[in-house]
């Protein structure tokens, strides 16, 4: 795609010299990005996977979704191993390609803590960076500008960096990790300075909206030229024990006319004239240590395993499941109370999170039960 | 909830009660709603007065249009298989006297800029907003079967007043398409014309703090795509109009409306 095509499709300035940029470098997946707005005016659904291989982590965050998951919380709680087998990277191979014949362009490796894992670039390597964009999320610890080249080098984009406080003491303690705030406004300086895209991301439980250190971070972020990225608190992982977090309509109205004078967005944001909603299936799926496929990474019900399902089919269940397709403009396990309690009574008796295709979700899944 | 009468069109809260063939979640769990609003005869008129000229003021006052209304409304009321309508939420609305042929072209030129107006006019500090980047002028139609050429023959004649229900909630498009054939005559799907004057005179329709309102497609209008259509969605608390596709399928969250002519 040219230059020329690319300004003609009412991106900003600054997004058109990004797509152009990655067009140079990376035609193959800068077509299959260009295509994803066509994808979905014909109903095909173009989701970002991310991917979960380990979740090993140096951090115990108050909100983690990945916690239930975690050996730590298997040994620490249930005093058992997850013996389930675990994806390699020939699965990680194989479903690259399955996503790459879907046309789906976008993989976010994800955790526990991404950079904490050994076989990182062997990982990155197997989603193959010249097929997918490969964005990675990090708790920013291990990030210096050394590590950004690094990933740079290899092929990852984008880095998405926690951020939950713009006071360094909340962030801390949030994170449970002393020292965590300074890491972070390191290594956005180093993602910067790499070359590497960088996002923040930070978790907005209730009333935080309307607090001013909030907004001096969205007035951060907007100054630095960096986008911030909103993530409801969901009663799910860690969070289970803090319903208290979650936000109300009036919290998410907050952040939407943030939205028309920061550099801020949620999963929900409009992106240049495309409501996708909630985006559950349609923008975004998690695959699991385990092959199983989630439908949104605080979503502990699974739509099929890899080693059982194809990818088309299990995208499939998604789609025709009344709530998770075709459109909603709330977050599903965010602020619908309904899909709330059904979600928490499901998961409740699980060790092993997550609750399989046909226990969890299934073809006869009703709104009205 | 109370089982309804066999001959009942529609239940105790007004939704369309949809038939066994038709593409339509049998049940609702009402989780996206519309807010019953006050009617105000005199506001609705002088809004549509306002934003779609004084040629309305000319065949209509407060006093004819509120008859014309519960005229409407009394003759749903009379009719046991439709009373139950009248539960739900009903806006009545003013189209006016529209010559243009092009409805397309009408929406361009007059009902999207006065549905904008009237929304900056009743809610300063929210946005209305036009994302659609798909032509209109000569492009839209009227969808066979959903009797919606009777509004815009009317509107060509004389302003029209209505009563739009948005009542054919959890429908795919053609679903509510194919609900309206199976409805009594006065019923028609409703299409730009109508939802946009409902919005006129009712800016804030679809605006709610404490929940999510549905989103409302302009079913009675087709393009060369007909898979996919037009339709207005609330954003937080600013409205937009925007084209999407939808595929035949239904969704909680779509719906679409009847209108009522008096």
């Amino acid at each position: 795609m040219s230059a020329t095509q690319i300004a003609d499709t009412g991106l900003t300035a600054a997004e058109a010299a990004k797509r152009n940029d990655l067009a140079s470098r990376k035609p193959y997946v800068a077509a299959k990005l260009a295509r994803i707005s066509e994808m979905e005016a014909r109903g095909d659904i173009s989701p970002i996977i991310r991917l979960e291989k380990s979740y090993l982590c140096n951090f115990q965050c108050t909100h983690c979704s990945a916690e239930y998951y975690m050996d730590r919380h298997l040994h620490k709680v249930f005093k058992i191993e997850d013996e389930r087998r675990k994806i390699d990277l020939d699965d990680i191979r194989e479903l690259s390609r399955q996503a790459d014949e879907l046309g789906i362009a976008r993989f976010v490796i994800t955790g526990g803590e991404p950079l904490v894992m050994k076989d990182f670039d062997a990982v990155v390597e197997a989603i193959d960076p010249d097929k997918h964009y490969v964005i990675t999320d990090t708790n920013g610890w291990f990030l210096d500008y050394e590590r950004a080249k690094h990933l740079k080098a290899i092929g990852v984009e984008k880095v998405q960096l926690s951020l939950d406080s713009f006071i360094p003491e909340q962030h801390d303690a949030f994170r449970n990790k002393p020292g965590s705030y300074k890491r972070v406004m390191r290594a956005i300086d180093a993602s910067i300075d790499a070359g590497l895209n960088l996002i923040l991301s930070t978790v907005l439980v209730k009333g935080r909206a309307k607090t001013d250190e909030f907004r001096e971070m969205c007035e951060f972020c907007t100054k630095k030229g960096i986008g911030l990225y909103v993530s409801y608190a969901k009663p799910t992982g860690s969070c289970t024990e803090h319903p208290e977090f979650v936000i109300t309509k009036e919290d998410a109205d907050i952040v939407r006319e943030f939205e028309k004078k920061y550099n801020v967005f949620t999963h929900m944001t409009p992106s240049y004239g495309s409501f996708k909603g909630c985006i559950t299936v349609k923008g975004l799926i998690t695959v699991t240590s385990t092959a199983e496929v989630t439908p949104c990474p605080y979503i502990d019900l699974s739509l099929g395993n890899l080693r059982e399902t194809s990818l088309a089919e299990i995208l499939d269940r998604g789609m025709r499941n009344p709530w998770l397709g075709p459109h909603r403009p709330d977050c599903l396990i965010g602020e619908d109370p309904q899909f709330i309690k059904l979600h928490t009574e499901k998961t409740k008796n699980s060790v092993l999170l997550p609750v399989p295709w046909g226990k969890g979700f299934s073809d006869s899944d009703s709104l009205v039960d | 909830m109370s089982e309804n009468n066999p001959a009942d069109l529609f239940d105790e809260f007004g939704r369309c009660i949809p038939a066994e063939s038709v593409g339509a979640h049998r049940k609702s769990r009402r989780y996206f709603q519309i807010a019953k609003p006050e009617i105000d005869y005199a506001a609705i008129l002088e809004r549509s007065v306002r934003h779609f000229g004084n040629s309305i003021a000319d065949e209509l006052d407060a006093a004819r249009f509120q008859a014309r209304v519960e005229s409407i409304l009394e003759g749903l009321s009379k009719d046991l298989a439709t009373k139950n309508i009248t539960r739900g939420v009903g806006i009545p609305f003013i189209v006016p006297k529209t010559t243009e042929a092009d409805i397309g072209a009408a929406l361009e030129k007059t009902y999207l800029p006065a549905v904008a107006a009237a929304f900056h006019e009743k809610l300063p500090d929210a946005t209305f907003k036009n994302h659609n980047r798909h032509p209109l002028d000569g492009q839209l139609g009227i969808v066979s079967g959903s009797r919606h050429e009777s509004l815009i023959e009317a509107a060509g004649r004389s302003a029209v007043v209505g009563i739009y229900f948005p009542c054919l909630s959890e429908y795919s498009v053609p679903g509510a398409v194919a609900q309206t054939k199976l409805l009594p005559e006065q019923f028609t799907l409703a299409g730009g014309y109508d939802t946009c004057a409902a919005l006129v005179g009712t800016p804030d329709l679809l605006i709610r703090a404490d929940g999510y309102p549905p989103l409302l497609w302009l079913g009675a209008l087709e393009t060369q795509d007909k898979t996919s259509g037009f339709h207005f969605e609330a954003y937080g608390l600013n409205l937009t109009f925007n084209h999407r596709g939808h595929h035949d399928k239904m969704a909680e969250y779509w719906w679409c409306g009847l209108s009522v002519l008096g």
